[in-house]
């Protein structure tokens, strides 16, 4: 590209085509002020208050709108520039109200900021309010749009950045103003308070709730969003030691402007005053806070002595999907080399260990393949067994630009319908659990139309012969009778997806929690490597529901893989980390979180360390799992809160949020990122990573780090996919695992255009009919997911006090012919009854579910759906079906 | 307002029907508001949802369209539109006793509609024929020197028709 020359302000600096004086300037360290301007959204040039002076034409130009061109001789701070600016702002400010004066966004305001700036006073101000504050009932958001300087940033970024178009101008002229449909309070829109629209607000007409704080923050720090496995950039803003403020953080890949509601208002579980703050020991039936030392004394004796008479085997531990890298690698650590263990895993394993599996055994990568970014370049993107709107809100926001603004065609497999809906190019609606035939049918139209990529399937993939063979039977009429999806549709999806040239496939828990989980995801890839779309373009994204779910998996917190996924069962590297740690390891594998169960109650493991977890509501089968943990000889559980898992224990450690340590997040895509403290920890909570090297401590077997950087030095030697990612870097921003060109082969990103093992496999996968259709006596099929407003069993989301003021107890959706067939009204109170279980909730109607379908919430501790279900494994990735299940409902009464 | 809940549901039908017909212009979102509120009267507020869907756009951006022109109504409006002028001529000339007293015999406050949408009453500015003022305007008609004799006869007694 050439190199256009302009002279600003006396000095000449250069810049590209297409660049405008506002983003030179800015390069240039020139500071021109802005109201409706941001990087991230598409320029409207209406506030004017950018304006700079041409000198050779002596025009004013807005200098976000207007391009830089050769030659150009801008001054931006000449008397006539300065002149119309001010006027411009006492302008704004004449329409202003006096409650600016006492407004809270105070220093944060930028007209005040500019105005000041300027010398322009806060004179002039309206006594009567222009448009009165909106009276909302929600804990998010407050507006008080007389405070509107109509700069329209918020109707981009909710258009934008999110594309949710909740709101929008409405009326013209001086009633204009930003509003929802009906200019109904944000509750009652389309809107998820996601808070795009408040962070990026330059005044005060958009604005948190409920802040504790309102004046200037001088702690500032950028870290990860806890919840989802998206990996949000939030940035905490702190005053004594409280965190106050949440904005999406300004260097985030991931969240590039917008976090979602959790990100943006749920961090305030930090503060909970359910926070354990010291080490708790069962007396006699009740916990008694004791010093850490005592706590620790306790629990080594217990595990040595477990293991001395037992056997090592008889120990399980239990990692987390939402503590760090180096949390995990310190677990596994003290699981195989102190107490002599591969009875590790983490709860992951009850959502994605289908990908870890089908995904290694056919693309040879235990994980997504390409960027978010690459996501949401393709041209088309199909969807399935995820809401994205409630599950991974970033990526929702990804797909959703590339559906309205990019071209992409969003093919949405999913039965219910979801805030993707309107976004589908085609939108299928299989029965649960028969999304394995569809995609064999899929594979089987572009096999017999010869729509494959036949360079890259003869080129990089081997068994495509076999594998092609066994999809014989999946005719389009074989799965429409099997699905209910029109053969039709079933033939122009495929055709879509094999006739782009960059497609991607998007999927999560409603492939992963059903029994053929594993089988799905294989089919899935081997349809992406039919048509070419693993390794370069395109590619397969594997949603992870927990912050560093995938981090847990690469650092060994399984049963049956080393940090790195190096089998336990391979000598040389069971003998790299001999050596490095100095002692034997065991070999053998060891037990998968739902077997550590099966052998608790067998009475084979006596002692248990669960960490971060809350097996008593996330595994299935409740009172089988209290059971199983109230026989163990000892329990401990290391936690924030006083979970129901916690209540149980021996045992409680308390341990420290997110925002008290330092760490790394690796996030669904394969992103690492730093996890920084931003507050002390509460209480006498401590990191688990400093628990975890206290422990080894206390049993003897000290761990030789005097440092958190020691730890992570151990793991970019011994973990190649963490080697050369920049994961020391204290600098880096944006690592990803395994990304660079020099990184060892095995461990290289995929869409290198290489397979790790040199080629991809096509494995063929047979659909069965599964148990969870409606039977005898149970004619209603359950759908369990997550909701937007809570994360996992809710044991944090609960414990926020907006969200759970927002979104406070569970319910049962129900469509309006299914409620009539049971007598059900709207509000009534209902038990859902399975073969296993039963639950009560109350009755809400909707209209996104077919027929015989109902849905219920995973997150909330009151409800707890899990004991609707058996245990039943998916038999490779030993993952329980917990997505859905039959049922039948009993009225207990109206509500009232 | 409450005038207006009593006006039977709009025919959804026959609104999706203009929707499908305008679906392949290429800027069809202006003619389509202009035709629903030619064949129904007003654009009634259940049609945004539809039109947003089938043109890809924010149920939120429809409504800011319909909101921004003047000329679209969400609300229902009479067959008749009954504009009395508040012109400076026409008030001089006692436009201001022939508000009252058109607001009487339709028994219609301004904006308002009848319940059985034969009238809606408003005022405009000077219309430009300020040598007949006072003017009031029903229809595309319009009636020049108005007097209370000339109001009760174009109007007589309204009220109570719905
Ligand atoms: S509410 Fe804030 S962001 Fe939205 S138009 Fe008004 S000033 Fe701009
Ligand atoms: S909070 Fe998010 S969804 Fe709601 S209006 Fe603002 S940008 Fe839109
Ligand atoms: S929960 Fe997920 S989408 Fe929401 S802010 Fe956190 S990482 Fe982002
Ligand atoms: S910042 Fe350039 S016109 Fe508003
Ligand atoms: S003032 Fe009424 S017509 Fe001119």
């Amino acid at each position: 590209m050439e190199a256009i020359t302009i002279t600003l302000d006396g000095v000449e600096v250069g810049g590209h085509p297409g660049m405008t004086i506002l983003d030179l300037a800015r390069e240039s360290g020139v500071d021109i002020p802005s109201l409706c301007h941001d990087p991230l959204l598409t320029p409207i040039g209406a506030c004017r208050i950018c304006l700079v002076e041409d000198e050779r034409s002596g025009r004013l130009l807005a200098s976000c709108v207007t391009p830089i061109e050769s030659g150009m001789v801008i001054n931006t701070q000449s008397p006539k520039v300065q002149e119309r600016r001010k006027t411009i702002i006492k302008l704004i400010l004449a329409s202003h109200p006096d409650t600016c004066l006492v407004c809270d966004k105070g220093n944060q305001c930028e007209l005040r900021k500019i105005a000041s700036d300027m010398g322009v006073g806060l004179v002039g101000l309206q006594k009567i309010p222009l448009k009165a504050t909106i009276e909302e009932v929600n804990p998010f958001i407050e507006r008080d749009l007389s405070k509107c300087i109509l700069c329209a940033k918020c109707i981009r970024a909710d258009h934008e950045i999110v594309v949710q178009g909740a709101i929008d101008y409405i009326e013209r002229g001086f009633a204009s103003k930003p509003a929802t449909l009906n200019d109904s309070p944000l509750e009652n829109s389309d809107c998820t308070f996601c808070g795009a629209c408040v962070a990026i607000c330059p005044t005060g007409a958009l604005m948190e709730k409920k802040l504790v704080y309102r004046g200037t923050t001088l702690t500032n720090v950028s870290t990860i969003c806890p919840f989802c496995g998206c990996g949000c950039s939030i940035n905490l803003e702190v005053k004594d030691n409280q965190i106050v403020r949440a904005r999406p953080g300004k260097e985030g890949v991931v969240s590039r402007g917008a976090l979602c509601v959790k990100g943006s208002y749920g961090y305030d579980f930090v503060h909970s005053p359910e926070r354990l703050t010291s080490p708790l020991v069962k007396v006699n039936g009740d916990f008694e806070a004791v010093s850490w030392d005592e706590a620790l004394a306790k629990v080594a004796s217990e595990l040595k002595r477990i293991k001395e008479t037992q056997g090592p085997n008889s120990l399980a531990l239990l990692g987390s999907s939402k503590c760090t890298n180096e949390e995990n690698y310190l677990l596994q650590r003290l699981a195989r080399g102190v107490l002599g263990t591969n009875n590790i895993d983490n709860a992951s394993r009850l959502y994605s260990a289908p990908s870890i599996v089908g995904l290694g055994s056919t693309v040879g990568f235990p994980g997504t393949t390409n960027s978010l970014n690459a996501l949401e370049q393709s041209e088309v993107i199909m969807v399935i067994g995820a809401n994205l709107t409630s599950s991974a809100p970033a990526v929702g926001y990804a797909v959703k630009r590339a559906a309205r603004y990019k071209g992409a065609k969003l093919l949405l497999i999913d039965p219910q319908q979801t805030n993707l809906s309107s976004f589908a190019h085609l939108w299928l609606r299989p029965g649960v659990g028969t999304d394995l035939a569809l995609v064999n049918g899929m594979a089987r139209v572009i096999v017999t139309e010869g729509l494959l990529d036949e360079e890259f399937v003869t080129r990089k993939t081997d068994n495509y012969e076999v594998w092609s063979k066994e999809l014989e039977k999946y005719t389009p009429g074989y799965v429409e009778e099997v699905t209910g999806v029109p053969g039709d549709d079933v033939v122009r999806t495929a055709r879509l997806f094999a006739e782009a040239n960059l497609a991607s496939i998007v999927y999560g828990d409603g492939i992963t929690q059903h029994l053929t989980g594993t089988d799905t995801v294989i089919a899935l890839a081997n349809l992406a490597m039919l048509t070419g779309n693993v390794g370069l373009g395109g590619g397969i994204f594997a949603l992870q529901r927990d912050c560093n779910g995938l981090g847990a998996c690469d650092m060994g917190a399984l049963p049956d893989l080393l940090p790195g996924y190096q089998s336990v069962g391979n000598p040389q590297a069971i003998k790299t980390f001999a050596d490095r740690w100095d002692t034997d390891l065991p070999s053998d594998g060891g037990l998968t979180a739902i077997e550590m169960i099966d052998h608790a109650i067998e009475g084979k493991v006596k002692g248990m360390y669960i960490v971060g977890e809350n097996p008593v509501l996330s595994f299935p089968n409740q009172s089988l799992i209290k059971e199983a943990l109230t026989s163990l000889d000892f329990l401990v559980v290391q936690d924030m809160f006083l979970t129901e898992t916690a209540k149980l224990a021996n045992v409680v450690l308390p341990a420290a949020s997110f925002a008290e340590k330092e760490g790394t997040f690796t996030n669904f895509e394969g992103r690492i990122q730093r996890v920084c403290k931003v507050i002390e920890p509460i209480g006498d909570s401590l990191p688990d990573w400093e628990i975890i090297v206290q422990l080894a401590n206390s049993m003897g077997n000290p761990m030789p780090y005097s440092s958190l950087q020691q730890v992570k030095e151990e793991i970019q030697e011994l973990v190649p996919l963490y080697q050369d990612t920049g994961y020391m870097d204290p600098e880096a921003k944006d690592m990803h695992r395994g990304e660079l060109e020099k990184a060892p082969l095995r461990s290289r990103r995929l869409y290198k255009g290489q397979f790790p093992s040199g080629f991809g496999r096509f494995s063929p996968v047979q659909y069965e009919p599964q148990e969870e259709t409606p039977k005898d006596g149970y004619p209603l099929t359950l759908l369990t997911g997550s909701v937007l407003y809570h994360s996992g069993t809710g044991s944090r989301s609960s414990r926020s006090p907006r969200l759970s003021e927002f979104s406070p107890e569970s319910y049962l959706e129900i469509g309006e012919p299914d409620a009539t067939q049971f007598g059900i009204s709207e509000g009534d109170e209902v038990r859902v009854v399975s073969p296993t279980g039963e639950v009560t909730a109350v009755a809400k109607f909707t209209d996104v579910l077919p027929e015989g379908m109902l849905f219920m919430p995973l997150s909330f501790p009151s409800t707890p759906i899990n004991q609707l279900f058996g245990i039943a494994l998916d038999p490779r990735a030993k993952t329980p079906a917990l997505k859905a299940c039959a049922v039948k409902l009993e009225r207990i009464q109206p509500r009232g | 307002m409450d005038k207006v809940q009593q006006v039977p549901k709009p025919d959804l039908k026959q609104i999706e029907g203009i929707i499908a017909s305008c679906k392949d212009q290429k800027w069809p979102l202006i003619p389509l508001l202009q035709r629903i509120q030619e064949e129904v009267g007003y654009i009634p507020p259940e049609t945004i949802n539809p039109i947003a869907r089938a043109f890809g756009l924010f149920p939120s951006q429809v409504q800011g369209v319909i909101t921004f022109y003047e000329q679209f109504y969400t609300t229902p409006r009479g067959r008749k539109v009954v504009r009395v002028c508040r012109g400076t001529a026409c008030h001089v000339r006692g436009g201001k006793t022939i508000l009252k007293l058109v607001k009487q015999n339709l028994g219609l406050e301004e904006g308002e509609t009848s319940p059985d949408l034969e009238y809606t009453l408003e005022t405009v500015a000077c219309i430009g024929v300020c040598a007949l003022a006072p003017n009031i305007v029903i229809g595309k008609e319009t009636h020049g020197n108005m007097n209370p004799k000339k109001v009760s006869q174009l109007l007589g007694d309204k009220k109570g028709s719905g």
